[in-house]
């Protein structure tokens, strides 16, 4: 993070005092002291809030008066600090201790763990990495595993286990992640960017220009809640001007979804129902109709597009399958009627139709498919480009569409090794093997060492990995099929995990190590993760609980295990950094945004920059499509890709196609025996699974201390299941208890346990049930297709009945069983 | 009275001739008022050379003295301070006599106002800055080496990254201002289309262009239909491969080859057939001159369906602007992807995707960086010239 250029800047550091105008600063008054305690501002996931700490403890937490629309999961945060799942010491596996390599892998899960010191705990962790270095070589440690780090630039985990990791030795990386692996991957094909990562369409534009908005399989006012930085929540607002121009007439709004959502429950609008991982048939079936009624923009499709001709073939009947992708053809499978599909079709067509996809509907088997399909209708509407219309894959995530300040952002702790340095271990020899692997194989990679796949465009062969280093993730949330995980990780020799709560990877780890919260350390954070609205203090609320420390130190003192912890800290310690951070923001913004000197900024909490600028998705290229060329390999939208054609896969070919699923409900594969879809989208009180071990707040909508599985009437009444009753899921992959909700909110056929529910096996078996409901204890494992090797998280069956007798204990919570050797 | 209408008025008294004095008194008088004034004149020039003077108008007050008091030089451990006069005062007496003469411009300034709000300063801070940049670069940095010396400099209390840029820069002789410019006040604002890219980069710009030689762009390059710069052709890209055919004065006539698309005007060029990695934009008119670009037969890239066709043009472009080793881009291009693209993930390497893959990629992430457009390009750039297509790896 800091370059030449950044310590010029920040011997360059400016704007005086005197030359700022008293409306920089927001007079948030940190650390404002009374009787009661103190006020002190920080930052999270979940917006910026107030705590009041008092004799050293946080005693209440409030949204910042600056936030519009506060998060109901504010009310988790206390929990998240104060709850006995925290890791309190280092701890080691009981029957890895003294064994290491040769200990039995089978107890692996059993929760039994042995309390050691610091120092014994940063000699393991680096005895394995040298052990493994030393035997294995790169290929043996696989690190690099990330998800949502607490937030903070500076403390950011990700960068300091790989930092840190990386000067010990190389290692086997991952590509992709789980959110969105099979969008990232298809869309620079068609529309030449990741779209999911990419600022949308500013909302003001979409409601002053769009007559239709089509949210698809997308929930924003449930997924807005939470941000990649600290979150600002300025996008929810406009959901009530949207909620305000349905009323009156003015918007239509459509939610294309098996369940009727949050969003659609908040902003009004209509339902149009569709049977699970269907949407592809039904929109086959309005490309029919725009093409046979001739509703499409031939003339944007021959200047901004080119494949047109081969995709339509397709559709007409003309293409390798000879089926007429009829709106009838496609009623039958996705259970619109043939006459809504061309209402449909005829809407979007005549009208500005801006549409909104969500994540969920590409993390299914072929989820490559839905999105490529989705642009095509757009471009075949010739809508893309244009002020609320044209396709979108992001509206829903971190604040996208807030119009955006364009002022620059705090760097973070560096995650690399400096400029000129190589590791202790400066192999580069994986055997063979490839040294990086798309993210959600990582499990097939355990079970078959040597193997062979498919992925986008070149081959993968499979390091043989006996080591893994886990911080800032919770693969055992995460990753598919719980049981075949707990089967893989019987190869490995040792799980090292660094963590501030004691999730389902600390159980399945031989090594645990104990991070604090990030309300445990001071740090500084982008507000507004697209808006770029602000940069925010994150002030220390308390001192790191238990034996817990920030993970800087921790690090650090890893590093000084080899003799290179000078190098890792850059001998600065954590306020240095954090100053230095802010004072390279604030003279990369010189002459742009004004930002007061850090002393005052830190005293104060929080610097805003103002509103930002309306701005329309693809409209540079609308304009010239010549010189704003698209990243796709041509420069012009792709209906079919000659590049994805000659890769030759059987799952995703020339141009999107209809492929029918491994297991679907509603009369597909496999539902005669498991009759029901299993949805496992991301929480509406979590944040995947942060903040699950919240006591009180789980408690506020567990239900009998259970996850809740989100059930129909229909279904629910023919198993005899009433709300409140616990429920047995299950499928041949495995079993979970859960708490029924019953709900006409969801449509029969369809059950929905939010990601995230912590894992609580009743013992070490595979197979075991698990007694919280984590709904990945049920999910498939396979690749959405050798393009993207994706999760399909989303392509799963389950049966569902209630639970007779008594129900075990919840285990997922409470930290390990302490035993004594 | 003003000083404008005091000074106005001596002024007429000295132009009007003598009409009473003999000769004697003015020459005798003449001679001891000299001695006097010379004396006079010293001992005032060293009042000029003092910082109490420099702050003693308040556009020297209130801009660069509050800038400077915020930097190393000002305030540091060992308490050593660099005032106004240590680093734009000449310790030599022929050049501290020409400094002055120049500062008289600055008296004159001072006199009428040229720079006495804060917004007339900062419109001002760029052309004032290229001055006291262009004066150090003279004398190779002089009054910095007052105080630093690369034969002094202990590389080993040095930070690694220090030492990554400073060595190479020794060995050079590097003048310290080609890099550390803004270091005592603040850089000017920045005009669009510059970056601190372009700024790390002037210092290693080729000073003469041969005829015969290849070279390579390292900011984006206005170029020309002809030498008198009347016609503009485009822009070319950074990191542009041009061949030198002949200068003639501040500008060189060049050839390029580079292949374009069959689809649209055929303004973008890029470097190699199929290989989306931009080398120049032309201006329509240009781009459809068959007698300034010759097209080859076209090719279909298989990839895409297009027709390409490789393309020759010569055009002119100013002297300025070109490395001779493009791996000079390289190194800084490296340096900033690596910072900026490690902020939420391990940046992939370069040869992990293809040329025609990383525009998408990039694009799609680059929004949650600083970097400025500039600085994009370059990134870009050396990522598609680094990709899998350029390597072995995958």
């Amino acid at each position: 993070m800091t370059t030449r250029r950044s310590v010029l800047k920040g011997l360059a550091a400016s704007a005086t005092a005197s030359l700022l105008g008293p409306s920089v600063l927001t007079r948030a008054a940190q650390a404002a002291t009374s009787s009661e305690g103190t006020w002190h501002i920080t930052g999270s996931h979940w917006g910026a809030v107030k705590a009041l700490v008092k004799g050293g403890k946080v005693v209440e937490v409030k949204p910042l008066e600056d936030d519009p629309r506060p998060t109901d999961m504010v009310k988790g945060i206390k929990g998240l600090i104060y709850n006995p799942s925290r890791i309190k010491y280092p701890m080691a596996r009981a029957d890895w201790l003294d064994k290491r390599e040769n200990a039995d892998r089978t107890t692996r899960g059993d929760n039994r763990f042995v309390r050691v010191t610091w120092d014994e705990a940063l000699d393991l962790f680096h005895e394995e990495l040298e052990r493994v270095q030393t035997t294995y070589g790169p290929s043996g440690l696989f690190a690099g595993a990330t998800g949502w780090r607490q937030t903070g630039q500076f403390h950011s985990c990700i960068n300091h286990m790989n930092r840190a990791v990386s000067m010990h030795g190389n290692y086997v990386k991952k590509a992709g992640d789980y959110s969105t692996g099979a969008g990232q991957t298809i869309l620079p094909y068609v529309l030449g960017s990741t779209e999911v990562y990419s600022q949308g369409t500013s909302w003001p534009v979409i409601l002053e220009n769009s007559k239709n908005v089509v949210f698809w399989a997308s929930d924003p006012v449930k997924n807005l809640q939470v941000g990649w930085t600290c979150e600002t929540h300025e996008s929810l607002p406009y959901f009530d001007e949207l909620r305000d121009k349905i009323a009156a007439g003015e918007i239509n709004a459509i939610s294309v979804d098996p369940v009727r959502t949050k969003t659609q429950k908040h902003i009004g609008g209509d339902q149009l129902y569709i049977n699970p991982m269907t949407d592809v048939a039904f929109m086959l079936g309005i490309a029919h109709t725009l093409y046979s009624e001739d509703l499409h923009d031939k003339e944007f499709i021959d200047v901004y597009a080119l494949g047109f001709d081969q995709f339509i073939a397709y559709v007409m009947g003309k293409g390798e399958d000879s089926i007429e992708k009829t709106p009838e053809w496609a009623a039958e499978i996705c259970g619109i009627s043939a006459d809504q599909i061309r209402d449909f079709a005829r809407m979007i067509a005549s009208e500005r139709t801006q549409l909104v996809f969500g994540w969920s509907v590409q993390r299914q088997q072929h989820g490559e498919q839905p999105y490529w399909m989705g642009a095509i209708i757009a471009t075949m509407t010739g809508q893309v480009g244009l002020p609320g219309g044209g396709i979108s894959y992001s509206h829903h995530y971190s604040g996208v569409g807030v119009p955006q300040t364009g002022a620059n952002m705090p760097g973070a702790f560096p995650l690399n090794l400096d400029l000129g340095k190589v590791p202790e271990h400066d192999s580069s020899n994986f055997n063979g093997a490839s040294s990086v692997i798309p993210v959600a194989r990582w499990v097939d990679m355990l079970l078959n060492p040597g193997g062979k796949i498919q992925h986008n465009g070149h081959e993968v062969t499979f390091p043989d990995v006996r080591m893994c280093v886990f911080t800032g993730c919770n693969p055992w949330h995460h990753h598919q099929d719980r049981n075949k995980m707990r089967k893989a990780f019987q190869s490995l020799e040792t799980v090292i995990t660094v963590d501030y709560s004691w999730n389902a990877t600390c159980r399945h780890s031989d090594l645990v190590l104990p991070a604090c919260t990030q309300f445990e350390r001071n740090d500084i954070d982008t507000y507004g993760a697209y808006s770029n609205t602000g940069v925010i203090a994150m002030r220390k609320l308390v001192d790191p609980l238990y034996h817990s420390k920030t993970d800087f130190e921790i690090f650090t003192a890893l590093c000084d295990r080899f003799g290179r912890a000078k190098e890792y800290s850059r001998g600065m310690t954590e306020m240095q950094w954090v100053e230095q951070m802010y004072e390279d923001t604030r003279a990369s913004n010189t002459g742009n945004f004004e930002m007061p000197a850090f002393a005052d900024f830190w005293e104060e909490g929080l610097v805003r920059f103002g509103r930002g600028t309306d701005w329309v998705r693809h409209a540079d290229f609308r304009e010239d499509p010549e010189l704003n060329a698209l990243g796709t390999p041509s420069g012009f939208i792709e209906i079919s890709s000659r590049t994805i054609e000659k890769f030759g896969y059987d799952d995703c070919g020339a141009h999107p196609k209809w492929m029918e699923k491994i297991e679907r409900s509603h009369g597909g594969p496999k539902s005669d025996k498991f009759p029901i879809w299993l949805q496992s989208c991301h929480p509406d009180q979590r944040l995947h699974s942060q903040m699950c071990e919240s006591d009180d707040y789980r408690e506020s909508y567990a239900v009998a201390g259970r996850e809740p599985a989100w059930i129909s009437p229909q279904d629910a009444a023919e198993r005899g299941i009433e709300d409140g009753d616990i429920v047995r899921v299950f499928n041949d992959r495995g079993q979970l208890l859960a708490g029924a909700k019953v709900s006409d909110d969801y449509a029969p056929g369809v059950v929905r346990i939010y990601e995230g529910a912590w894992y609580g096996p009743v013992d070490a078996s595979i197979g075991a049930l698990d007694t919280y409901g984590d709904p990945n204890t049920l999910t498939l494992d396979v690749g959405s297709s050798k393009l993207a090797q994706a999760t399909s998280a989303n392509t799963c069956l389950v049966q569902i009945e209630k639970f007779e007798g008594d129900a075990p204990a919840v285990t997922s919570f409470g930290g390990p069983v302490e035993v004594t050797l | 009275m003003s000083i404008k209408s005091l000074i106005l008025s001596f002024w007429d008294t000295l132009r009007t001739p003598p009409a009473t004095i003999s000769l004697g008194v003015i020459s005798i008088g003449g001679f001891i008022t000299g001695i006097i004034f010379w004396g006079g004149f010293n001992t005032a020039l060293e009042v000029t050379n003092t910082e109490k003077f420099c702050i003693s108008c308040h556009e020297m007050a209130d801009n660069v003295y509050l800038e400077l008091q915020e930097t190393v030089h000002w305030s540091n451990r060992t308490g050593v301070r660099a005032t106004c006069p240590d680093c734009h005062v000449p310790h030599e007496w022929d050049n501290k006599i020409a400094r002055k003469m120049q500062a008289s411009k600055e008296v004159w300034g001072k006199v009428f106002g040229t720079i006495n709000t804060r917004e007339k300063f900062l419109e001002k801070r760029e052309e004032l800055a290229r001055h006291e940049w262009a004066r150090l670069e003279a004398n190779n940095s002089l009054e910095c080496r007052n105080c630093h010396d690369y034969d002094s400099m202990d590389w080993d209390a040095m930070s690694d990254e220090a030492v990554f840029y400073m060595q190479p820069a020794a060995e050079r002789n590097v003048g310290c201002i080609e890099c550390h410019k803004g270091i005592a006040h603040h850089l000017p604002e920045r005009e669009p289309g510059t970056s601190h890219i372009i700024a790390q980069l002037d210092g290693r710009a080729a000073s003469s262009l041969k005829g015969g030689e290849d070279y390579f762009a390292y900011k984006p390059v206005k170029i020309y239909e002809n030498s008198d710069m009347s016609t503009p052709a485009g822009t070319l890209n950074l990191a542009a491969k041009i061949e030198v055919t002949q200068a003639s004065g501040d500008m060189v006539e060049f050839t390029m080859t580079a292949w374009r698309k069959n689809k649209g005007y055929g303004r973008v060029l890029y470097d190699d057939f199929g290989m989306n990695t931009r080398v120049a934009v032309l201006e329509r008119e240009t781009a459809q001159d068959e007698e300034i670009v010759t097209a080859g037969t076209p090719q279909m890239d298989d990839n895409t369906g297009l027709d390409w066709s490789e393309v020759k043009l010569s055009l002119w472009a100013p002297k300025s602007g070109f490395v001779a080793d493009p791996s000079q881009l390289w190194e800084v291009a490296e340096a900033s992807y690596a910072e900026s693209c490690s902020g939420c993930h391990a940046q992939p390497d370069p040869d992990h995707f293809s040329t025609n893959a990383w525009p998408a990629l990039f694009s799609g992430m680059v929004g949650f960086t600083n970097m400025d457009p500039i600085e994009q390009e370059l990134v870009l750039t050396y990522l598609q010239n680094h990709s899998s297509d350029h390597s072995d790896a995958h």
